[in-house]
């Protein structure tokens, strides 16, 4: 300092201690009230910072664990023989004990009575024995004929009714996901019309009321169906066919690279539900007719393949001169193959070979009710799985949100999979809806879009962030806090011990 | 005045010894995961649909070759047989229509500009800033609000094969995006188990190439994934080629020389992975690139390449009267005459840019362990507070 400090204040200046807000008491008010508004703040900062994460009925969730279901399947045989009863019982039984992944959650129970047709309003499945006419089915009844060597067999052919979907049945996995909406589209693929004969139409909706529609009104508790078709002209292949002597064919290989996906427009992407694509081909008229190979290079008579999960392709060579539109005959050809493509992809079962259907409805009701066991299954399962692991994850990922959304769709899953466990036992049909219902839910709840958890934010990078913006304000409080406290402690010192020297 | 010193250090290490006790615990569920994954052993894929998550998360003329890293890989899985449906293709910038490109309208990936990348068939589901942690991480995890069109979404289930492919700037466990966030291997690790928990993938493939690359995968803990990348932890992965006339480097080592790889493969071909590991592990100079096999079930030398990067699979051969099934899963040798990327070597040496934000080395000394971070900042704040408190 340049001038040295004068010895005492001048008297126009005041001194510190004499200003209001340096009093002890107001020094320290102020101090306190700062102290005070942080600590009010605190409860403010950490509601506002947390994230909002209602809680689940895990313990109920958990239970769902161990609740598996099982779908009675009640079956009448209409005889008075208690030792074939008996019989077949043991069969179905040894076979389910033999194969428990094929009868998983379906429950047999085999009755015998001289009048079935009581039962037939609970769903019951009746077997009717009669002599003189083939083994048939007819709505949920076979008749059978009642020779010794039928009987005897009468166990497996209600396997292959009741229980379809064995391990062997479904290698690849051919059969689409379960959803409700499925989208169906159609191409008609000229892979070159500019080199002349090529299939320019087909009647499309004449074609699909009668191949199609039977199917999709007959699975109409399951699915809703919307179909779509078009046809192109340039459609090329992403391979050379190999030229044989008077065809063309297509090595097994390229089989899988048929789908030239880079140049066809299959579908239009207007909503989400998943699509199965059925592709009729026409080669182009320079490299007719077109064939499948098998593995030793010779041609296969079919020319329809299917995708797994995907869709079917059906090649058609049509003779030249080419008719514009696709002609009836061929139509039907083609159509039976994507009926039958349809039939496999969505899972209807395929009958046993030596069993005549009486009516033309199609899909029998066996092999409806036996899909729909099916999905029922698959659906409680996914249903399952999906609540599961939201509690899982919910759990094992502290910074995931859980709104009122996702918490009303759990519960809503969880009790439409309450209500199916208690349907399973009466109605079939009303234990598929309410497990689609409850797979549904399931699956929006997981899906909801306010469940992203927030990013991994460890503790340095809070510290980071915190750091700057409350270590400049809280550090001098800090100081100014302990100062205060220094002070008053000695302060205290002082007065006890002058209060002692008075004393003395 | 050392009580209250002593009051801020041990309430800070309670904090702390809590932070460490969380990662224990995360520590045991991966390795229950890790048990689970070994399990079960099959040989062949069973997936009947292919999907392709490709990230490109920089910005900027300079990161050119990142776009091109993520081009050439839409290209090969394209050109494999995904299709576009099923690629979901992110690139946080648009190089092509860039002021600076000198060819408008076209990305390449070699110095002499042989193969356009961005040609005239290309669908860029997500671009520009629209490229973020968010959004990536709700691409994997199907969290989607309902207006989402269909091109942007990954509808993959669990018989889909999902290859996800990342390029960018990145350091010890993460990767930038953009230019003001980042992913760290925790996400991915964490988005990948909500998929598998719901399904999401039958198989799932991991490559990055970024920057220690290697850390980006360390962290996952869900069964069937099957990860790849550039460096470890400490190595920058370079880049291979640059163009004169362009003015930045083209493509980084890694990629290079995978598509390289891949140029000699078609749709049919058997190549193994391990093929296509060794083969970049063989031409790369300037990083050790890694696998990290320990979740996939697969031995590598039968998990062929297709996949993750082709089409179909499978194929049944339905007659319309006779039932009986075709065998599946069909092989040929067919090979097509191999073609290279870079068909012509630049004689121009090649720029090496180093992949990575500037500050690595004092960060990666900072950031060593996570025991002396957590000391580290109780010793500044009690040294801070102490310092004070003696001045008096």
């Amino acid at each position: 300092m340049a001038l040295p400090p004068p010895p005492s204040l001048p008297s126009t200046l005041r001194d510190p201690k004499s200003l209001f807000f340096q009093q002890d008491g107001i020094r320290r008010a102020i101090i306190a009230s700062y102290w005070a508004l942080i600590i009010l703040a605190l409860p403010l900062w950490w509601y506002t910072t947390s994230i909002e994460r209602l809680s689940l009925p895990s313990t109920r969730i958990q239970q769902l664990a161990h609740n598996h279901l099982e779908l009675p399947i009640k079956i009448c045989l209409e005889t008075r023989e208690g030792t074939l009863v008996e019989q077949v019982k043991s069969q179905l039984l040894a076979g389910k004990s033999q194969d428990p992944l094929r009868w998983k959650g379906l429950a047999p129970e085999v009755i015998g009575s001289a009048d079935c047709g009581k039962y037939a309003e609970s769903g019951a499945y009746i077997v009717k024995f009669k002599s003189g006419t083939p083994m048939s089915i007819n709505d949920r009844e076979l008749h059978i004929p009642s020779s010794s060597e039928y009987t005897s067999a009468l166990a497996n052919t209600l396997t292959s009714l009741i229980a379809p979907y064995s391990a062997s049945s479904d290698p690849d996995n051919r059969v689409v996901q379960y959803s409700p909406h499925y989208r169906l589209a159609f191409s008609l693929l000229n892979e070159d019309a500019a080199a002349g004969d090529a299939v320019l139409g087909w009647n499309i909706q004449a074609a699909i009321r009668k191949y199609i529609n039977p199917i999709t009104q007959r699975l109409s508790a399951l699915h809703n169906f919307t179909v779509e078709s078009q046809v192109q002209f340039h459609a090329p292949l992403a391979f050379l066919p190999r030229q044989l002597d008077d065809v063309y064919g297509i090595e097994p290989a390229d089989l899988t690279v048929f789908v030239n996906s880079a140049e066809w427009t299959l579908s239009s992407s207007s909503s989400n539900d998943p699509v199965l694509h059925f592709i009729l081909f026409i080669p182009s008229s320079q490299r007719r007719p077109l064939r499948i190979l098998l593995n030793d290079g010779k041609s296969r008579d079919s020319t329809a393949f299917l995708l797994p999960q995907w869709g079917g392709i059906v090649i058609h060579n049509p003779p030249t001169p080419t008719d514009a539109a696709l002609p009836s005959q061929a139509l039907h050809i083609v159509f039976s193959s994507f009926a039958n493509q349809l039939s496999s992809l969505l899972g209807i079962p395929v009958l046993p070979n030596n069993i005549d259907q009486h009516s033309d409805a199609g899909v029998s009701d066996w092999q409806l009710d036996a899909l729909t066991r099916r999905r029922t299954l698959e659906n409680a399962e996914g249903s399952r799985d999906t609540l599961l692991s939201i509690v899982k994850l919910v759990n094992q990922i502290e910074n995931m949100p859980v709104g009122p959304d996702v918490r009303d769709d759990v519960e809503g899953a969880l009790s439409a999979f309450h209500t199916m466990s208690e349907s399973a036992s009466s109605s079939l049909a009303q234990a598929f809806a309410y497990s689609a219902q409850s797979f549904v839910l399931a699956s929006r709840a997981f899906f909801s879009p306010g469940m992203l958890a927030l990013l991994y934010f460890p503790a340095e990078h809070t510290y980071a962030v915190y750091s700057p913006l409350f270590a400049s304000a809280l550090i001098p409080l800090l100081v100014a806090a302990l100062r205060e406290y220094l002070a008053w402690k000695r302060e205290r010192k002082e007065k006890l011990e002058r209060e002692r020297e008075k004393r003395e | 005045m050392v009580f209250p010193l002593a009051h801020i250090i041990l309430w800070l290490s309670s904090w702390a010894w809590v932070a460490r006790s969380s990662q224990i615990h995360e520590e045991a569920a991966s390795s229950f995961f890790e048990r689970h994954a070994i399990s079960t052993n099959a040989t062949s894929s069973t997936h009947t649909n292919n999907w392709a998550v490709l990230v490109c998360s920089s910005r900027y003329w300079f990161n050119y070759r990142h776009m091109a890293n993520a081009l050439g890989m839409y290209r090969t899985v394209k050109r494999l047989g995904i299709p576009d449906s099923n690629i979901i293709l992110m690139l946080a910038d648009d190089a092509s229509c860039n002021s600076r490109n000198k060819v408008p309208g076209s990305v390449y990936a070699n110095p002499g500009r042989h193969l356009d990348l961005y040609g005239d068939n290309i669908e860029v589901d997500y671009r520009g800033y629209e490229v973020t942690v968010e959004n990536f991480i709700r691409v994997l995890t199907g969290r989607m609000d309902s207006s989402v069109p269909r091109s942007k979404r990954l509808l993959s289930n669990e018989r889909s094969n999902v290859f996800v492919y990342m390029t960018g700037h990145g350091g010890n466990e993460f990767l930038k995006f953009q230019d003001n966030e980042e992913i760290s291997a925790f996400d991915v690790a964490d988005a990948f188990e909500q998929m598998y928990q719901k399904r999401r993938y039958n198989e799932l493939f991991f490559m990055i190439d970024t920057c220690q690359a290697n850390t980006m995968y360390s962290k996952l803990y869900s069964p069937n994934i099957l990860a790849a990348g550039s460096s470890r932890q400490g190595e920058n992965s370079y880049s291979h080629a640059s163009d004169s006339d362009i003015g930045v480097a083209v493509i980084d080592e890694y990629t290079h020389f995978t598509l390289e790889f891949m140029e000699k493969i078609n749709k049919t071909s058997p190549a193994s992975m391990k093929e296509l590991f060794d083969y970049v592990d063989s031409r790369i100079k300037n990083s050790r690139p890694g696998v990290r096999t320990d979740l996939f079930r697969r031995p590598l030398d039968t998990t062929r390449i297709t996949d993750f990067f082709g089409g179909v699979a499978q194929v049944e051969i339905v007659p319309p009267l006779d039932s009986s099934m075709a065998p599946p899963g069909v092989s040929s040798s067919l090979a097509e005459p191999p073609q290279s990327l870079q068909s012509k070597p630049n004689s121009m040496p090649s720029a090496k840019a180093q992949t990575t934000s500037g500050n690595t080395t004092w960060l990666r000394l900072w950031l060593g362990g996570k025991t002396s971070r957590a000391w580290a900042s109780i010793t500044v704040v009690g040294v801070l507070a102490g310092w004070v408190a003696s001045k008096k």
